[in-house]
This record gives C-alpha cells, structure tokens and sequence, in this order.
C-alpha cells in the first residue's frame, strides 16, 4: 500500500533573526508541522534563485525564505537582496507553471518564536491543500 | 607493437584518423584564453592509453564546433567531447554559472506534472493563429528576460519582432502553449536522462498538432530540434526551420518589404545557427536588406564563439574573450554588431557591460537579428 503522501518543505532561515526565532520556538516548547526542513543560512541574502529553484527540481513541494525584519539585517541590506530575488523566482515559477505561492517570504525576528510557529503550520497547511508538485513523491 | 585500440564511443567520430596536426587546438577558444584544455591534447591522450581522459577541462568546450570545422581529416571532436560528458558528469558535474538557475528551469519544465505557461510575453497586435501550418517554438527567452533583466531590458523584443516579421511576410504562426525547454543545455553537458525526457515531451506534444513547418529564432532551439531529436525519436514530420530563413526566403519572395537605410552592421554567426546548421546566408540576407554589411575577419565557417555555452564557464577569460570580438566588430567600421541568438546577445551585453569600466575604447551597439529587422518593417 503506497504511502500517503506527506509535504516536502525547505525553510532557508537565516542564522540571526529567522534560526534564533525557530529556537525560541523550540525553547517554548511550540510545536508545530513536522514537514519542514530548515536550513541555515548567514542571511537570507545568500539564498540565490538557483538555490530556490533546485530545492523545487530535487522534490520540495514549498520552500520558504526566512530573514530578519527591514533594517534590521544583521549585514545591513541582505534582506533586501532577498526580497527582489524572491520577487524574481516567483516570476520565474509562474512562467514554468508553478504556483508563486509555492513560495513564501517572511521576516521573523530573535524573538517571534510564536510566529515562526505559526508560520510553519500555515505554509504547511497550504501546501497541503495545493498538493504535491512533481506528481506526488514520498517523503523518504 | 600492435596499436591500442580506442574506445568504440569516440571511434564512431572518427577519432582514429587524427593526425595530432594541432589545428584543432589552435582555433579553439577555450584553448586561445589560456586554461588548459587541448583538443589536440586529448586526442594524443586517447590515443596513447585507449581510454578517455576524465578531468574538469573537458567541461571548458564551447561545443561551437570550431574544431571539427577546420579538422582535414574529419574528426568530428565538438561529438567527442559531448561522448565523453555523460560519464565525467557522475564524477567531475559541471559548476553551473547563475546559481544554476537555468539549468534548474530546465529540470522544472521537464517535470510532466506541472505545464509551463510561458506565453506572457505576447501583445494584442500580434496575429497568431491556432490552425496554422507554422509552429513558433520560443524557447526559453521568457525565463531570460527575467533572469537577465538588469542586462537587457528589451529580450521580450525577439520574439515579438519574430511574430511581427513573420505576420509581414504573411504567416501567421501558432504557438505551443505549453511548451517546455528544447533541453539544448542538459544535451551538452552530458545529461541524456533529462534531454531524452524533454526530447520525447516535446516531439509528442507538436506531433499532435500536425503541422508542416517548425520555426525558431533561437539557433539552439533550431539545431536541438533539427539535428538532435531525430537521432532520439527518428524523423520528424516537419520540416525546421529558423525564423531568418523563413525571412529571407519572404524577401527573396517579395513577400516581405524592410526599409533600407545607410547604416552599416556587422554579423556575429551564432555557433548553432553557422557551423552546426549551415545557416550563413539567411541572416546576412536580412541584414542587407536593412542596411549594409560589413563581415568581421572572422567569419562565416570561422566566426569567434561568443565565448560561453550552455551557461558554465564565465569568467575573466570569457570576458576578454568577448571583448576582443567586440573589439574586432568595431574595427570594421559597423555602427552595430547583430546576433542571431540571445545567449550571444545575452553574454556579449555583459562583457561589454563590464568591459566599459576596463576599456573606454569599446562601444559597440548590439542588437537582435529579429528586432532590427521588425525595426524596419513599414509602419502601416
């Protein structure tokens, strides 16, 4: 019997603002979805189109770019590099045919435990009702 | 001694009638801006042990078939070297320029569970029609546009002026609507799984359309569709052709009238279109019909490669590499210098983007084939 098909989910957050926030949520004891897989980042700067794009080609059914609020990127300006190249992948997703909601930008701060888990069960929750992308592989 | 035999793969290209005379390496591009790639290197190496080399060099070709072109005994390296790619890619992969964005669009188009819709690019005064003959495959410019918008603002142009060109001389062409990449790149770099799935989505979605004739203003979409996939599915039901040919044809015709003015333009040959098709005259017929031509030193069968292929590579070698072509176009006394194919357009735009800062003397216009001709075309 085939197993029912769970959610791939990418969450690039970066290491000052978005990851602290996912401890503290831990530290809260906030549970929330499963699905997603987090990967630490010095600044949502770095995370590049093709970055964004592999993630969708290697199986992940949503990715989310998590960075500090505006002004207070810890390298200044990084979070407004994020914001124009995730502006441009949406472009790029919609005219390949993947819904731009796929991906989702949030600022989270240090201190917003609370929203990163929320945020967390939200994304999941639409991707959930989009579906899977490639044809619905499993999560291994 | 008896001789070593050579692997039956790079035989097939008639590796074995090498003569190690070298021409090869010295017209090559990728040996002229100084790595260490050899076309003549890697030959004596085959033949010596037998075996095929595996090192990071062999993703330095340009694949733009310069050598095979001047090659006396008709090795046909340029197939070598994409013989070899496929297994050197499970060990040595290529580093993709642009965060590997495009090759990662290529991979997301594949996918048979999502459908592109690539078709924003159209305006209301384009006639297209759904029962056409006439098939316009885009290719990937819809993507280019937005990844290399803060290069070139006017990429859309191409195949807007292309369906503006060809409602001129009287062809209304239809487009697939969910069309996918041509998978050029994936053909190149070694990656047969991915261009033998893209290969047979594409076939079968334009066979089912029945049409006569399958036009492209990207050489790379031409050759892939020309020369590549009949040699994955067999022979195609219609005929490809690139969009220049069409146009020259129209022009020939009487079809198509483009004003002439007095501004004289020289022509980069893409590599696609020129060695690997045959298509020298087309593109210099439009040109002409348009303005005067002036050709570079090297061109036609030798024109320069545009310094980069399938979006690996780039670097300051690259880089000068360009600006000497652009350099040598500005020698010719042409005003602008015209290209067939938007990843010359898109890396000639960068050099020069850069090159402005190293080299004040470089100032050379560039402009699409397709976009200069529609620049001409009688306003009604």
């Amino acid at each position: 019997m085939p197993l029912p098909w769970k959610p791939n989910i990418i969450a690039f957050c970066c290491n000052w603002c978005a990851y602290a926030g996912a401890d503290l949520a831990g530290v809260n004891r906030r549970q929330y979805a499963p699905e997603v897989r987090v990967l630490r980042v010095m600044c949502s700067g770095r995370v590049s189109p093709g970055m964004i794009l592999k993630a969708f080609t290697s199986g992940a059914d949503g990715v989310m770019v998590l960075g500090c609020h505006p002004g207070d990127c810890h390298y200044r300006v990084g979070n407004v590099f994020a914001e124009k190249r995730v502006e441009q992948v949406r472009e790029l997703l919609d005219l390949a045919g993947v819904d731009p909601s796929r991906l989702l930008l949030r600022w989270i701060s240090a201190s917003e435990g609370e929203l990163f888990g929320r945020t967390m069960d939200e994304f999941v929750a639409h991707i959930r009702d989009l579906g899977p992308l490639g044809g619905g592989r499993h999560s291994p | 001694m008896g001789a070593i035999p050579l692997d039956p793969r790079i035989e097939a290209f008639g590796a074995s009638k090498c003569v190690d005379c070298g021409r090869c390496t010295y017209s090559c591009p990728a040996s002229q801006i100084g790595g260490d790639f050899s076309p003549r290197g890697i030959m004596e190496k085959m033949e010596l042990s037998g075996k095929i080399p595996a090192n990071k060099d062999i993703w330095l070709c340009m694949t733009c078939k310069q050598c095979t072109q001047i090659c006396q005994f008709g090795v046909r390296f340029h197939e070598v070297i994409r013989e070899i790619r496929p297994e050197l890619r499970r060990t040595l992969p290529p580093e993709p320029n642009h965060g590997g964005a495009p090759e990662a669009l290529e991979r997301l188009t594949a996918m048979s569970s999502i459908v592109p819709r690539k078709q924003r690019w159209m305006t209301t005064d384009l006639k297209l029609d759904d029962s056409s003959g006439t098939l316009l495959f885009v290719g990937c410019i819809p993507f280019f546009d937005v990844i290399f918008r803060y290069l070139r603002q006017d990429l859309l142009e191409i195949p807007r002026s292309s369906v503006r060109l060809l409602n001129a001389a009287g062809v209304s062409p239809r487009l697939l609507m969910d069309e996918r990449c041509c998978g050029h790149d994936s053909y190149w770099l070694g990656d047969a799984e991915l261009f033998e799935k893209i290969a047979m989505m594409n076939v079968e979605a334009v066979e089912r359309l029945h049409i006569n004739q399958l036009v492209a203003f990207c050489p790379e979409c031409m050759a892939t569709w020309k020369q590549i996939y009949p040699k994955i599915v067999g022979k195609l039901s219609f005929e490809v052709r690139s969009v220049s040919e069409v146009l020259a044809e129209a022009v020939d015709e009487g079809r198509l009238q483009l004003n002439r003015s007095e501004e004289s333009f020289t022509y980069q040959d893409p590599c696609r279109l020129g060695r690997h098709v045959g298509v020298y005259e087309a593109p210099r017929h439009l040109i002409s019909s348009v303005g005067k031509l002036e050709d570079m030193p090297r061109s036609r069968e030798m024109a320069a490669c545009c310094g980069n292929s399938s979006f690996i590579n780039c670097g300051s070698q690259t880089k000068t590499w360009q600006l000497e072509r652009i350099m040598e176009a500005s020698g010719v006394g042409a005003s602008r210098l015209v290209t067939a194919c938007p990843k010359c357009l898109i890396h000639m735009t960068c050099a020069l983007n850069e090159g402005m800062q190293l080299v004040e003397r470089v100032k050379m216009p560039l402009i699409d084939l397709h976009v200069l001709a529609a620049s001409a075309l009688s306003k009604q």
